[in-house]
């Protein structure tokens, strides 16, 4: 994807010309060149860690309205945005309370789409149940359809030694069965981001042309061989000739950074199965994002710490249990009690760094934070349980739509309600997502 | 405390699973009415032989195979690019991994193109064919002429050689006339070794080359199976049996209209696999049959403070390839697999092992304590374990599916697992025993953890131990339910364990069927069963022979067939 980021450089040699006063400049397409210079784009961050948490040190404390409330343990990384969040209890992924999977399968299946698992024998969980991959796309990803036109990237996903690649270790979804990998190794992002930092417009203009009619021919290939071949290789070959002309349709694409739009150094290497890197990996991983967005290469996002029913270790925090085996004892085991949190709260520092590191990004009168929604799951309530009820919900940022600050208690609402507020904060007025009949529209009281 | 439950839950909620699942299932019920329920397409694939417990494949000849478009695997764009081009950059180091089914990274149900793929395919397209370019223009696109209309009289001529070789087959001419289009334009704009350049990008990128396409419309009743045309036939051989695209003698085989009679085939299989990339497409098989890939990032707790087991995984599995190289190339036959007592080390590993280390890399050791045979591998042992333990479910997991492909039973809709807080002060084995003592456990647990107690002698790391904190080892086992009298009953330890397997029809069986699936790209279905039949049989008639497994293979219908076309009538 090298081209795509060319415009960038070009966009901040001019920068430099104009003083480095932090402006919209679309440069290779004049589209885009009335857009007001205020108006700056939204994104949307899906976050998920696996194997439930710690209720007792995961929720609120003392609340005595929705805005008088003390942070617990876990979220104690997040006190300088504590105005940021949006606690959100009582809601469960109805959607999983039936269907196909074991219950890490269709949590985490079901967690972003809304959907239940695909019917089929294609992944068997540790206890023998078996499903397909979810059916249907992700709320990151209906976002993408209008948020991302025009980017050159239309999203990311990162994953933090994610590399399990089944039905259990997937969180976006293009469509129904069509899952997203995440990168799972920093140098990789960097290439993909960055690399291309540093051509000048003629020689963008010129690889543009050459991929151009490349990717014509490619396309005419397609359709020669899609003509022999029956009805389900059809479908794959159209799924991904629709694939090539979305790659060439984004090489026109131009981004409005900001003057933070600088690439960062190339990472060093690293070892994306290991443990010891986890650390590393993410905090290069938000960087690189935050980057991202600043440069506005990308609008949309999803960062996985694992997977679920992983069995990591946390060296860095000497915790040295296995994931999912841990999160099965958590609350009856002090020991395994206190790791779970320290590895939790972890997580919420990873997320506090990522807020802060946006929140020093200027855009406009503002900052990226500004215009960013982070959602945060899980694809149980808690590991011993493997509870889909009083769904560990966190969203950080969307201050443009949502009344944050707060802690909204809900009495059975279903998660897909909350994926059609998402939807709606970032500018699709949909009623519905995912299954239909356990969805009734947004929730209640956020706005 | 904590120790305990966490053993218990650790093959996700099988102890759970047992608790509310299996109580009410007797051992046969369970291996009756769900025998390869999960995850396998037919019905006892894995070993029809004997017992009534186990449903017995049927050949339904009236069934056409399927054949769908199989999008090359990370390993073998690698080979494929390293035989085209000379260009052994493995370029697909930064593509996403492959989807799995049972393990397989080729399944072509699941392997299909993603975003970032696509655009991976690109970028991995313009640096190969710009290094191609750079490095090799005159020999890969000789040209004396220097005007436009000499310099694309040259194209035509490269289009017509190289097109062939990436696409494996000749050109047809709406494809020859597409690439000869954008050669010419890109000559006339841009010269000629950017036109080279381009077009192979374009055809790297194209799907003849990302994807094997032998198949056309599915199967009906009234639309018969065609065979294979020849060189079709050479990317079914090639890509199976050496993962990469065809060498220059199956060219020359399908230019001679040759490969469509059985003989001619086994002809080319065996020559195949004399040659060292079936080695390499071993253990690609291995790999994803053993699951391998848990090993990368192996996070064991040392044993004392001065071993260093970080990141130790790489080693454990070059150790346990070069053990599988031994024993499909050395040996040959299945009974060398389950019973060949030889261990691989490095200097890493002998330290773990305490055997004397060799001078530089691995080599065998032939009297390692308690080594028996692929089950006892220590790379096996230290992957089915956990990080402080050894791991009974585990292994009796792997034992129950991998190798004798008996699934896991499922549990009852909506069971809620609560882990169980049992006692702490225990051996590993006798913590075990609440599996099995608890009524309420013991129906799933005895199949599994009555395997995997028989492994007790290999401890976390996979070194071989009598004894356990100062207690004596109990590596008593019991097999249930395999459908098989000679298998079933108790035994003592991975040797007695071993050399059950080894002469078991369902443990040959059950890695014939995995060949089948890693050959095929696809998880079997009813309308193989008589392919896998006849896989099954020939592999025991040749006494286990895994050479005569891998011809047979070639030679079913499911292999040499594909649904007939419209056009075909």
């Amino acid at each position: 994807m090298r081209v795509r980021k060319n415009p960038d450089l070009t966009r901040r040699n001019f920068l430099r010309a104009a003083g480095g006063a932090a402006v919209a400049l679309p440069l290779l397409s004049s589209l885009r060149a009335g857009a007001a210079a205020e108006t700056f784009p939204k994104r949307l961050v899906l976050m998920y860690t696996p194997n439930g948490v710690i209720p007792d040190s995961w929720w609120p404390t003392n609340a005595t309205s929705e805005t008088a409330f003390d942070l617990n343990t876990i979220h104690a990384p997040l006190a300088a945005f504590k105005d940021r969040l949006l606690f959100l209890s009582g809601v469960d992924l109805t959607i999983t309370s039936s269907g196909p999977g074991g219950l890490h399968q269709k949590g985490i299946g079901g967690l972003f789409t809304g959907q239940q698992l695909q019917s089929g024998d294609l992944f068997v969980d540790g206890c023998g149940q078996t499903a397909g991959w979810a059916n249907g796309i992700s709320v990151d990803q209906q976002v993408a359809k209008t948020l991302a036109v025009g980017t050159p990237i239309t999203s990311l996903e990162l994953g933090v030694r994610a590399t399990e690649n089944d039905v259990q270790g997937r969180i976006a979804y293009a469509g129904p069965g069509a899952p997203l990998p995440p990168m799972n190794n920093p140098s990789d992002v960097f290439t993909r981001l960055f690399s291309g930092f540093g051509q000048n417009s003629d020689e963008v203009a010129e690889l543009q042309a050459r991929r151009r009619s490349v990717l014509d021919t490619v396309q005419s290939q397609f359709k020669s061989i899609s003509a022999r071949v029956s009805t389900e290789d059809q479908q794959k070959l159209n799924a991904h000739v629709s694939l090539v002309r979305d790659l060439e349709s984004r090489m026109a694409a131009t981004s409005n950074g900001s003057a933070a739009c600088v690439a960062p150094a190339v990472p060093a290497a690293l070892d994306p199965t290991s443990e010891d890197d986890m650390p590393t990996i993410a905090a290069l991983h938000l960087d690189m994002l935050a980057t991202a967005f600043a440069c506005d290469l990308t609008r949309v996002a999803s960062f996985q710490i694992s997977t679920s029913l992983n069995h990591i270790r946390y060296p860095w925090l000497n915790s040295l249990g296995e994931g999912h085996a841990l999160s099965h004892e958590g609350p009856s085991d002090p020991d395994a009690h206190m790791e779970l949190v320290t590895r939790q709260t972890w997580h919420a520092q990873m997320l506090a760094n990522f807020l802060t590191r946006l929140s020093q990004i200027p855009e406009g009168s503002g900052t990226v934070l500004d215009n960013t929604l982070v959602l945060w799951g899980n694809e149980v309530s808690q590991g011993d349980t493997h509870s889909h009820l009083n769904m560990p919900f966190l969203m950080a940022g969307g201050g443009w739509y949502f009344r944050t600050g707060r802690y909204v208690q809900y009495q059975s609402a279903s998660h897909n309600d909350l994926l059609v507020s998402v939807l709606n904060a970032m500018g699709d007025n949909a009623t519905t997502f995912g299954q239909a009949d356990t969805c009734h529209g947004p929730l209640a009281n956020l706005v | 405390m904590r120790l305990v439950s966490r053993l218990l839950s650790s093959a996700c909620v099988l102890t759970l699973a047992a608790v509310l699942g299996c109580s009410s299932g007797s051992p046969s019920g369970v291996t009756g009415a769900n025998m390869g329920s999960a995850g396998s397409g037919i019905a006892g694939s894995g070993g029809a032989a004997g017992g009534d417990s186990v449903a017995a494949l049927v050949c339904q000849p009236d069934l056409r195979p399927t054949s769908p478009l199989s999008l090359l695997t990370r390993v073998q764009y690698d080979a494929t690019i390293a035989d085209l081009l000379g260009d052994t950059s493995q370029p697909s180091q930064t593509f996403p991994p492959e989807n799995q089914v049972e393990g397989f990274n080729n399944n072509t149900e699941v392997h299909i193109a993603n975003p970032l793929l696509v655009e991976q395919f690109m970028d991995a397209a313009e640096g190969i064919a710009g290094r191609a370019v750079a490095a090799n223009l005159t020999t890969l696109a000789p040209c004396a002429g220097t005007s436009v209309a000499e310099q694309t009289a040259c194209g035509a001529s490269f289009v017509t050689a190289f097109g062939k070789r990436a696409f494996r087959r000749p050109l047809l001419t709406d494809e020859a006339l597409a690439f000869n289009t954008l050669f010419a334009g890109m000559v006339a704009s841009r010269g000629y070794s950017v036109a080279v350049e381009l077009t192979i990008e374009a055809m790297l990128q194209s799907p003849q080359f990302l994807y094997r396409v032998d198949a056309a419309r599915a199967a009906t009743p009234e639309t018969g199976a065609v065979i294979l045309d020849p060189y079709q036939m050479a990317s079914r051989l090639s890509y199976f049996l050496t993962g990469t695209m065809p060498d220059d003698a199956l060219f020359a085989a399908a230019d001679a209209a040759q490969l469509a009679s059985a003989d001619e085939i086994e002809m080319q299989a065996r020559r195949l696999l004399e040659t060292p990339k079936a080695r390499s497409m071993v253990r690609d098989f291995n790999e994803q049959w053993l699951r391998l890939d848990q090993l990368a990032g192996l996070a064991r707790n040392p044993p004392d403070a001065t071993t260093d087991v970080k990141d130790i995984g790489a080693d454990y599995e070059e150790s346990l390839q070069q053990f599988l190289d031994h024993v499909y190339w050395d040996k040959g036959d299945l009974s060398s697999l389950f019973l060949s007592p030889d261990m691989y080390v490095n200097a890493r590993l002998a330290g773990v092992f305490g055997v004397d280390a060799p001078a530089s890399g691995f080599a065998q050791v032939s009297t390692a304590p308690g080594q028996v045979g692929l089950l006892t591998q220590p790379a096996l042992m230290a992957m089915l374990a956990h990080s402080d333990q050894s791991g009974p479910v585990q292994r009796g997991v792997f034992v129950r599916e991998q190798i004798l492909c008996i699934p896991v039973p499922p549990p009852p809709p909506n069971f809620n697992p609560v882990a169980p807080d049992p006692d702490p002060s225990l051996t590993t084995r006798e913590r075990f025993k609440v599996h099995t003592v608890s009524p309420a456990c013991s129906g799933c647990h005895q199949l599994i953890d009555g395997t995997g107690f028989g492994f007790e002698n290999y401890d976390q790391l996979g070194r071989y131990r009598t004894q356990e904190n100062g207690l004596p080892v109990d590596a008593s086992g019991e097999m249930i339910g395999t459908g098989e009298t000679a298998l079933d009953g108790t035994f003592n330890g991975a040797a007695e364990l071993s050399q059950r397997i080894a002469v078991s029809p369902r443990a040959q069986n059950c890695l014939a069927t995995n060949w089948f699936r890693y050959a095929m790209g696809r998880v079997e279905t009813p309308a193989d069963s008589c392919s896998v039949l006849d896989v099954q049989k020939k592999f025991v008639t040749s006494g286990g022979q895994f050479k005569e497994l891998l011809v047979a293979l070639t030679l079913t219908d499911a292999f040499r067939y594909r649904p007939a076309v419209p056009e075909d009538m």
